[in-house]
């Protein structure tokens, strides 16, 4: 399997080069073009994670589609195109044994075998901003996610502060707790930064550069109200 | 300090190291990342009554921010608009440049900031009953939704209205049609604004309720 990035970080698309018989997992709708020798195969699980209606239902939660795709080259090699629907970037994600997570919403697509499941992380999350399920990515192999805006990384070793709505993935070995910009919560609250993520111990985060969020509220205004 | 823009024109984000003791001054909610070692502390955007003033009337926060660096070693942090879309930084050097509200981010402390009124031309032609006024020594940055580009106005020039996002203080607006009563309706270029006098204007390549007016189709 061959992965690239086309048209980053602006409108990003994903080109992935199949083997004969080789398969590549996809979130339902994120197909924009593929070879006509490939077959696709829709379930409600990944082919290496568990449960089936269920995990299907928690997906929902993760803003995620309960559906996956899984494509498969037959008779020779194929080309497939992902796509998603916010503008952004995409980045490919190597998993060698460790583990991933990956904020709902954010997941793209995975190689075989890459184990999937949705994990509940507490309810912190109802408060910040970010999805209440997350993606777990375990196994090894590739995956690629999609963000709002460009995706940078920053590489963690004791706390960092990620304000709420730019989280797209983080390493295990990171864990994050809801805390305060700065020294004081009434600066923090003041300032409109509220809550923000602190995350402690090391590892990598993926970062989106603009939140999905922030633009929402900028533009609600302007929109008119659904016609009944 | 050091401020590198990556990811100009669709999304501009801010990458900025602090030097010991060094701050930053920044629009209420600019921050995405930082250090935790860099402290905030939210001061009140000139007094309380004018705060609340442009809070109510020019739709602006009542509060800015000042990132601090207190430790001996650097600090990163990175900075972003609500909207997709290109930043500009500019150094100034003793000049004054005339923002729209919407369109300022961060400056250096050596940068003063006021609200002024803008009068009821911007008003009408969709750029605020305010306009921030920046001066003084040190980088600004100041961002719009889509690409910015920076024109040389001699004489004058011809704007859409929403399209302005910063301009040289001597430059004057003005508010006319874009062409004869029927033209300006039909042409679907209705208002725009003159911009008159000698000096620079930075216009933005979208404009956010542009934007909204294609999306409301789908509604």
């Amino acid at each position: 399997m061959d992965i690239s990035l086309e048209y980053n970080p602006g409108s990003t698309a994903a080109k992935i080069r199949l083997d004969e018989n080789e398969t590549i997992t996809a979130e339902g709708g994120a197909m924009i073009a593929m070879s006509s020798n490939v077959d696709i195969y829709t379930t409600t699980k990944s082919k290496k994670g568990g449960g089936g209606l269920m995990s299907g239902v928690k997906r929902i939660f993760a803003q995620e589609s309960i559906f996956f795709n899984h494509f498969t080259a037959k008779q020779g090699s194929g080309t497939i195109y992902l796509g998603t629907s916010l503008p952004g970037d995409m980045q490919i994600l190597d998993l060698t044994g460790n583990k991933i997570y990956v904020q709902g919403g954010s997941y793209v697509a995975s190689s075989e075998d890459v184990h999937l499941e949705t994990v509940w992380q507490g309810a912190k999350n109802l408060l910040s901003g970010e999805s209440l399920f997350w993606v777990e990515l375990s196994g090894q192999g590739k995956a690629i996610i999609n963000a709002f805006g460009v995706i940078y990384s920053i590489d963690v070793d004791g706390e960092y502060i990620i304000d709420t709505g730019h989280i797209v993935a983080y390493e295990e070995g990171l864990n994050f707790t809801l805390s305060k910009a700065g020294e004081s919560w009434l600066s923090s609250i003041l300032g409109g930064e509220g809550i923000v993520c602190k995350f402690k111990g090391k590892g990598r985060i993926w970062c989106q550069s603009h939140s999905s969020t922030s633009f929402g509220q900028q533009i609600t205004p302007h929109l008119k109200a659904i016609k009944s | 300090m050091n401020i590198e823009i990556k990811g100009n024109p669709a999304f501009a984000y801010a990458v900025i190291d602090l030097e010991p003791n060094e701050y930053l001054v920044t629009e209420s909610g600019a921050m995405a990342t930082m250090s935790s070692a860099i402290d905030l502390v939210a001061k009140l955007n000139g007094g309380f009554i004018k705060g609340l003033t442009r809070k109510f009337f020019g739709g602006e926060s009542l509060f800015i921010n000042h990132f601090i660096n207190k430790t001996s070693n650097q600090q990163r942090m990175t900075l972003t608009q609500p909207t997709p879309g290109s930043l500009v930084c500019y150094e100034l050097n003793g000049e004054t440049i005339n923002l729209q509200p919407t369109a300022f981010v961060a400056c250096e402390p050596g940068v003063n900031i006021s609200t002024k009124f803008a009068g009821f031309v911007s008003f009408i032609s969709g750029e605020g009953l305010f306009k921030i006024s920046v001066t003084g020594k040190g980088k600004v940055l100041f961002g719009a939704f889509g690409g910015i580009m920076e024109r040389q106005v001699k004489g004058e020039m011809i704007v859409d209205t929403g399209h302005l996002v910063a301009y040289d203080p001597q430059l004057n607006l003005k508010i006319q049609m874009s062409g004869g009563f029927i033209s300006s309706i039909t042409s679907g270029e209705g208002l725009v604004t003159r911009v008159e006098g000698d000096g620079r204007v930075w216009l933005q390549t979208r404009n956010l309720q542009g934007f909204a007016s294609w999306i409301n189709r789908f509604f």
